[in-house]
């Protein structure tokens, strides 16, 4: 993949960002993100600092929808935990927890995790549609980093993988 | 069991230390959930018990060890928590929580811990891909039985999402009392944690290792195939076990004196003292493990110090012994089992004489 500013040089800086509740997606190279200020060599957070980096994101959150209470959403439909024992607690009280509090939740996985999209194993009894939607988001990603690597022959064979797929989540 | 993985192994001194001498153990744990069920900590009673008579049923097979742990002793929960086969949180008595173990006690699921499932296997030295084999394997076995809570985008949902995605922490036993002695743990720490690895000690609080043993794992758990993972984590790990070599290398040959010294003084203190804390014992056992490490102990084998690392801790002590004693008879207790495994044979023998 290239940079998206230069077009020159292949993308090494991924930076998610959450903007009025969305998320945008920038691949920059790394002189051009230190133009528009990034830090690049940032630091991951270690484990111990993880929870408490999560209840920090949590209380700043608590803030700012304090500011503006969105309607409903306030506990979970299934297990019945609010907001402000998920605040409290770092913990969620059930699967789920991670859908009736997404506009939360994503921001605070994206920070610990640097990532958004599950890319390991899938359950068996999954189904086929979750099963061919983890699939794609994979060999997408990998061919990704096949073009951006110039190695075209990977790219083609997985472009076909990805065109031999049953149609799944997210197939436009 | 992450240290008995390795004492258990049937190779020759030598063997053993080239495989074990700087990585003991290698261990890969996945966290799971029921699908629709909230978590252990939000779970009324009722639920609980479902939770926990569906996962044992579905561990039963490869599993047979099966110890419920409410109404157990404090004594028995913390020798399992000693081998490592439940979590701190488990040694608090947990309602409907237990623990399923294979015969070799090298897989082990816990149940109702924070999570529903949380399921580990252990290998003796480096083998984490080994380790992700067999919990990988076991996992498929479970879910035959068990739905699964799953986002497509999210992966294994778990009660905290320091877990989501994939769920698994790997992780390996470090002895690295080499980069501790030469001062250069400390930046290497700093640059593993730049790369999204963890670097806690084993024993202790905080970043204190006490015995110079650390647990190398990776923080991140979403974002890349397990696979992967542990294929990275495996190759730092293996680089880690270099930088060791080298300075152990350079401790022996750049503080000739201090190293002699050190083994000397572990091993007088060892097979000497008459009262000995955990503490004490596990820091002059590590010194007497790089000795041995290091060619200047030869008496003593270094599979005999990794059984004892275990064997020295308060609930296999009073296990051994078959009852519960005071802090001063553990202490009392430790020393003579050190200098009963430790002790020169010939003093031995002019004591039984005697």
């Amino acid at each position: 993949m290239l940079c998206e500013s230069c077009h020159q040089k292949p993308a090494t800086v991924h930076l998610t960002q959450i903007v009025d509740g969305k998320v945008e997606k920038h691949h920059l190279c790394e002189e051009c993100a230190r133009k528009q200020g990034l830090d690049v060599h940032a630091e991951p957070m270690d484990l111990g600092n993880m929870l408490e980096t999560l209840k920090g994101q949590l209380a700043q959150l608590k803030a700012a929808s304090g500011a503006a209470p969105e309607a409903g959403g306030a506990a979970c439909p299934s297990c019945g935990t609010t907001r402000a024992e998920i605040l409290k607690s770092g913990r969620m009280g059930c699967d789920r927890c991670y859908e009736t509090f997404a506009a939360e939740m994503l921001p605070v996985v994206l920070s610990l995790q640097h990532a958004d999209q599950h890319m390991g194993k899938v359950p068996r009894h999954a189904s086929e549609r979750l099963k061919t939607s983890v699939e794609q988001t994979r060999l997408r990603r990998e061919l990704d980093q096949a073009v951006a690597a110039e190695n075209y022959e990977e790219a083609a064979r997985l472009r076909d993988r990805i065109k031999a797929l049953p149609a799944g989540e997210g197939t436009a | 069991m992450t240290l008995a993985a390795a004492s258990d192994s049937p190779l020759s001194e030598e063997a053993y230390r080239e495989a074990f001498g700087v990585v003991l153990s290698s261990r890969v744990r996945l966290a799971r959930n029921l699908r629709g069920l909230p978590f252990p900590d939000r779970a009324p009673p009722a639920v609980r018990a479902d939770v926990l008579r569906q996962v044992r049923e579905a561990a039963a097979a490869e599993l047979p060890v099966q110890e419920i742990l409410a109404g157990t002793t404090p004594l028995f929960r913390q020798r399992l928590f000693e081998e490592h086969l439940i979590s701190r949180a488990l040694l608090e008595e947990r309602p409907e929580s237990a623990v399923c173990l294979d015969e070799s006690r090298r897989r082990a699921v816990m149940i109702n811990e924070e999570d529903h499932v949380r399921l580990q296997a252990i290998r003796a030295g480096l083998a984490l891909q080994e380790a992700w084999a067999d919990a990988n394997a076991l996992d498929d076995v479970l879910e035959q039985r068990l739905e699964y809570a799953f986002s497509s985008t999210l992966g294994y949902l778990t009660s905290c999402p320091t877990n989501v995605g994939t769920g698994m922490r790997a992780s390996a036993l470090m002895h690295l009392p080499g980069l501790v002695l030469m001062n250069e743990i400390e930046p290497i720490i700093r640059g593993l944690n730049k790369i999204g690895l963890t670097v806690r000690g084993r024993w202790g609080e905080g970043t204190a290792a006490l015995g110079h043993m650390f647990q190398v794992s990776n923080q991140i758990t979403l974002g890349l195939p397990e696979g992967r993972m542990v294929e990275d984590l495996e190759q730092i790990v293996k680089e880690l076990a270099v930088h060791e070599g080298h300075a152990r290398e350079r401790f022996r040959r750049e503080r000739r004196r201090a190293a002699a010294d050190l083994a000397a003084r572990a091993e007088g203190l060892l097979t000497s003292a008459r009262l000995m804390t955990t503490q004490e014992a596990l820091e002059r056992l590590s010194e007497l493990r790089l000795g041995i490490a290091l060619g200047l102990t030869k008496r003593i084998g270094m599979r005999t110090v990794d059984r004892l690392l275990l064997d020295v801790q308060p609930a296999h002590l009073q296990s051994l012994a078959e009852r519960a004693m005071d802090s001063e008879e553990r202490d009392e207790a430790r020393a003579d089992r050190l200098r009963a495994e430790l002790g020169r044979r010939t003093s031995r023998r002019t004591k039984r004489n005697a």
